[in-house]
């Protein structure tokens, strides 16, 4: 049993089996992205769905029947790969594809929204030094640990300056390699647009309303602590990543009085909130950032 | 060198011209157009035709409009204007030129042989 999606194609109306949506979609857009450039796209795109849509039309033996992927491969026989759509800049492309091999070294600084656990800093300077994003995060996590709570400052204004790869040839730079049609149609072939993103995405809407929410119960003191770790138990994995957690949290503590002594934050500010001990405002902000963060790691093993 | 790509580059050569002269002969939409190249075998896959068409017809050589069909959407219907009419003209003589030159080149080469 499948899912199918209803289509709007060319003012036309299809099912359309789920995977095979999945893959009509990533089709079209390789193809969009051949002639983005080029004068007249919308329209160029708008003849290409009719088509398709009459020949759907053509294929399907009766009104209820699901397009399914047997029928998208035959269109994409007959429409042709996105190459082939690319008329006489062709020889000249393929001339500066060669010159494009140089452009290796025009990489440049994306966060890395595909490949995310906090929120793909890392894994974009790991792509930007050529680091494998594990290794990356390793060390990453080696600074957090070992700078206390000042690196997650720095985290933060990369996260706030470096901007996301969102486009496909934004990721393609991203990672170095040059932007033709060939590694814009693996790279949608590969799945890493779109749906995926769009899975972790809501993943990662899911987990920041978790932790905004956990950061809210911190009022109430190491309550949403012991709640996480009731949670993160369900498997070892999360478990570990919980005592990661706190540790993290231990040194952030540390690092959010060093950030007194390194002027971020006023000392009548740390003065105040060593007096009473109570969190205002501004610490409920501090807090929020400096350890609602981590509680990534143990959210993300919970889950 | 690859010659699946160079006989694609032949037939790509010659595309605007036989668009050009199937709209000539008679106004026709995107799949007639489509259906009466397949037939004479001068395409392989249709996508490289709409990318040309649209900018044949940005180029003001060609024109269309829409026509209502009793068998699904409307369909755009292209016609071919005096500047495309023109430029067939020039098409025509050096797809002449060209034939004449070909021909004479391979067979003068079947005399030496």
């Amino acid at each position: 049993m499948n899912t199918t999606v209803n289509i709007n194609l060319a003012n036309t109306f299809f099912y359309i089996d789920e995977e095979a949506y999945k893959k009509l979609k990533n089709y079209l857009k390789a193809i969009k992205k051949s002639f983005e450039s080029e004068e007249g796209c919308e329209e160029i795109m708008a003849d290409i769905e009719a088509r398709i849509s009459e020949l759907f039309t053509e294929k399907l033996k009766h009104e209820r029947q699901v397009i399914g992927l047997l029928e998208v491969n035959e269109i994409i026989v007959i429409m042709g790969q996105p190459e082939d759509y690319v008329w006489e800049e062709a020889s000249k492309k393929s001339k500066t594809n060669n010159s494009d091999s140089n452009s290796q070294k025009d990489k440049k600084l994306f966060r890395d929204g595909d490949d995310v656990y906090i929120g793909g800093v890392v894994s974009g300077i790991g792509h930007y030094l050529g680091i494998e994003p594990q290794w990356a995060r390793l060390i990453a996590l080696l600074l957090f640990l070992l700078s206390a709570g000042s690196f997650m400052i720095i985290y933060i204004l990369l996260w706030i300056f470096i901007p996301e790869a969102k486009t496909t040839s934004e990721k393609l730079s991203m990672r170095g390699k040059s932007i033709n049609i060939s590694n814009i149609e693996q790279k949608i072939k590969e799945g890493l647009d779109d749906v995926t993103e769009r899975v972790k995405n809501v993943d990662y809407e899911k987990v920041s309303g978790r932790f905004q929410s956990s950061v809210r119960s911190f009022f109430n003191g190491v309550g949403s602590l012991l709640l996480l770790f009731v949670r993160g138990v369900k498997n070892i994995i999360g478990a570990v990543f919980i005592i990661a957690s706190c540790v993290i949290l231990v040194e952030l503590f540390i690092g959010f009085f060093s950030a007194g002594t390194l002027g971020f934050v006023s000392t009548h500010w740390f003065e105040f909130a060593e007096k009473t001990q109570t969190p205002f405002w501004l610490l409920s902000l501090a807090g929020f950032l400096c350890i609602g963060i981590p509680f990534f790691f143990p959210l993300f093993g919970g889950i | 060198m690859n010659i699946e790509n160079t006989k694609a580059q032949m037939r790509k050569g010659v595309l605007e011209y036989c668009i050009l002269s199937i709209i000539k002969k008679q106004n026709q939409y995107t799949s007639e157009i489509l259906s009466t190249l397949k037939q004479g075998k001068m395409l392989v896959v249709e996508g490289t035709v709409y990318p040309l068409l649209t900018r044949l017809k940005n180029s003001e050589l060609l024109s269309y409009h829409w026509e209502e069909s009793t068998s699904g959407p409307p369909r755009k219907y292209y016609s071919i204007t005096k500047k495309g009419v023109e430029t067939l003209k020039e098409l025509d003589q050096s797809w002449n030129d060209l034939h004449r030159a070909v021909t004479h080149i391979t067979q003068s080469k079947k005399q030496t042989k």
